[in-house]
């Protein structure tokens, strides 16, 4: 099997799915608040093929790429941005509550650097447990600069936890540029290490890259050692939202993000690997009705019953 | 052969029985190794259960979420927060993620976890450390709030919160924790999202909780047989049991709500709320006590008349019942340390 191909389908899925719920949402089909990935399925995709099936994912308001790099049901998780019955929320959670236990992505949360500490726990577990498992969470810049993050550098070296933080440096936060809210002495890889982490910088624009940087790191966390990768990359469309003023940038031009893009440059490398233009025409052709079929699907799916509304506050 | 211990005793007990009990359950705090851990309801248990009790740092809301994010993989912390102020560093984690996490994720993913908070009076601690904030928790959908007001309460009720599947915040009155009463040594419950007619009665429905219920309890005394109180312990503030309090309310007629933190939003204004929506048939008009709303200050010439007292309690039940009120003079003792009191 080429592993390169492989790669490039799951980006490929991610970028057409994207694109699709672009059109969806668009046309007003979609009432959930949506924040896109594409442009960083490098990211996604490269450190979910570093990791087992038993290793754990958590994510944040940006997760359909996680959450399908990890495996996540696709059917259900365009239900789930259409508020229908069978999203992978049931419809309560939406596009920002990404949760596919079945494959052990456990979860996305939006409020900035929240999901941090639960995935420290998750960690927690595992080495409570004396599991071989690591946990994985992604979080972007801006969630960066929250103190709890912080707070659990200091918990995961304290109790040596199997835990890879991966940063994916878009440059914005929301519309706030990196320059903007950080002095031109800040360090990220200073902070990280001063707490007793391990800091490697990817480029988060080049699947092998990544694969390769997490792999290690995933070792070492399976020994006890904490980790940050952070992973510099392009955020193709807004905060929230397709459109993004285009004039707004400065780096991240349409210009450097077509020459710097993933999907674009694998493209390539899978062409270059041997694989004929035939098949993965074909095989990209697959993913474009795996995705139409997965919309038209969810279309049609019911919505839930009003009774639903009332449970599940608690469980059993 | 009756065995009398403290409120705080009830809690390590109940907490050693459990973790003896499942090895799921662990317990984090700040100094919870230290020989006198959590007011001494950790004590012991650091030596006992070596791989199971975490000594943190001060980063409540990254070891509060460290345990929600252990929770949702199925085990079950008891964090604690020696003061509830210290607890809302970690609100985002309590409110936002704990408490919602079932629902938002359409069910099948219960957050097992135990939040033990102290709240409330104590001497010389003043505005920053004497907060309830009862009404906060309250409002927070997706917690089970309970208030245990008696050792046996103390006890039953962790136990109920360690075998649930859902976030149980645990408001604990520090005020109340040198009180004593009777406890079973053997596990047994306290259901949770239950009000308890603690003594019955058939003139007045006196509503208490926490160290609200304890005055309560006092006031019984000064009043002697001249009126007929039936006490209810609230215990639960999410969900309120309105069944028991209504109940009891028909068969009295009359009502007084005690609570020892400010009016604004308290358990007194959302029982009467829900009082006069069901349009009871009462014999008086609902009565409330409680805090004025200010902050609680720190020197005793102002804490003096900060908080409820028995005897104020005693006289809202002689003014709801037109009868002359008792005066009677407070110790410094009395207004200003902790009761040392055994319960029936």
């Amino acid at each position: 099997m080429n592993t390169l191909f492989e790669a490039y389908k799951k980006m490929f899925l991610i970028r057409t799915a994207e694109e699709e719920l672009v059109a969806l949402y668009l046309k007003e089909k979609i009432m959930s608040f949506v924040h896109f990935y594409i442009g960083q399925e490098a990211v996604a995709v490269g450190v979910c093929d570093a990791l087992k099936k038993e290793d754990k994912v958590l994510g944040n308001h940006r997760s359909h790429g996680h959450y399908l790099a990890k495996g996540g049901d696709l059917k259900k998780m365009i239900c789930e941005l259409l508020g229908k019955e069978n999203g992978s929320s049931r419809g309560k959670g939406g596009s920002m509550h990404m949760m596919d236990r079945s494959v052990n992505f456990m979860g996305s949360t939006p409020i900035l650097g929240s999901v941090v500490p639960l995935a420290c726990g998750t960690a927690f577990e595992q080495k409570y447990n004396n599991k071989p498992d690591v946990t994985v969470v992604f979080l972007g810049d801006g969630a960066f600069e929250e103190g709890i993050v912080y707070e659990t550098f200091n918990l995961a070296a304290l109790f040596k936890l199997p835990l890879i933080l991966v940063v994916e440096n878009n440059l914005f936060s929301t519309n706030s540029k990196l320059k903007d809210r950080r002095s031109d002495a800040h360090h990220v890889q200073g902070i990280v290490t001063g707490f007793g982490i391990q800091y490697v910088k990817a480029d988060g624009n080049d699947y092998e890259d990544v694969l390769g940087k997490a792999k290690k790191l995933i070792a070492g966390a399976r020994m006890g050692h904490p980790a940050v990768l952070e992973c510099m990359t392009y955020r193709h469309m807004a905060h929230s939202g397709p459109i993004f003023e285009e004039e707004y940038r400065e780096e991240d031009t349409a210009e450097n993000r077509l020459k710097k893009d993933s999907i674009k440059k694998m493209r390539q490398a899978v062409l270059h690997g041997g694989v004929s233009e035939q098949e993965i025409v074909s095989a990209e052709d697959g993913i474009k009705k795996t995705v139409q079929d997965s919309i038209d699907f969810a279309l049609n799916a019911s919505y839930p019953p009003k009774e639903s509304l009332y449970t599940d506050l608690y469980a059993p | 052969m009756p065995r009398i211990i403290k409120f705080t005793e009830a809690l390590r007990e109940a907490t050693d029985q459990m973790m003896e009990a499942d090895k799921n359950i662990f317990f984090v705090g700040l100094g919870a190794t230290y020989r006198n851990a959590a007011d001494g309801t950790a004590t012991g248990l650091a030596s006992k259960y070596p791989e199971r009790v975490f000594d943190v740092p001060d980063s409540e809301g990254g070891f509060t979420g460290m345990a929600v994010g252990a929770a949702i993989n199925g085990l079950r912390p008891i964090v604690h927060h020696g003061r509830v102020e210290f607890s809302l560093l970690a609100a985002d984690q309590i409110i936002t993620q704990a408490a919602k996490w079932n629902y938002m994720f359409g069910g099948g993913n219960p957050v097992p976890i135990v939040l033990r908070i102290n709240v409330g009076r104590q001497w010389g601690n003043g505005p920053q450390h004497t907060q309830s904030l009862y009404a906060l928790f309250g409002n927070a959908l997706g917690l089970k709030v309970v208030i245990p007001s008696t050792p046996r309460m103390a006890k039953g009720l962790l136990v109920s919160a360690l075998r649930d599947n859902n976030p149980v915040v645990m408001l604990e009155s520090r005020w109340i924790f040198p009180v004593k009463q009777d406890v079973p040594i053997e596990l047994y419950t306290e259901p949770l999202g239950y009000a308890k007619v603690a003594v019955p009665g058939k003139d007045i429905t006196v509503l208490a909780y926490g160290d609200g219920f304890v005055a309560a309890y006092e006031a019984l005394s000064l009043l002697g047989e001249q009126v007929s109180v039936e006490l209810i312990d609230l215990v639960s503030l999410n969900p309120v049991d309105y069944e028991t309090i209504f109940a009891s309310m028909r068969k009295t007629g009359r009502l007084l709500t005690v609570d020892t933190t400010n009016g604004a939003f308290s358990v007194g204004s959302e029982i009467i709320s829900k009082v006069a929506q069901k349009s009871l048939q009462l014999r008086e008009a609902p009565s409330a006590l409680s805090c004025p709303n200010v902050p609680c200050p720190t020197s005793t010439a102002l804490t003096e008349f900060y908080y409820p007292t028995k005897v104020d309690i005693a006289n809202a039940v002689l003014r709801v019942m037109h009868k002359p009120a008792i005066t009677r003079a407070l110790t410094f003792e009395e207004l200003h340390l902790a009761p040392n009191l055994t319960l029936l």
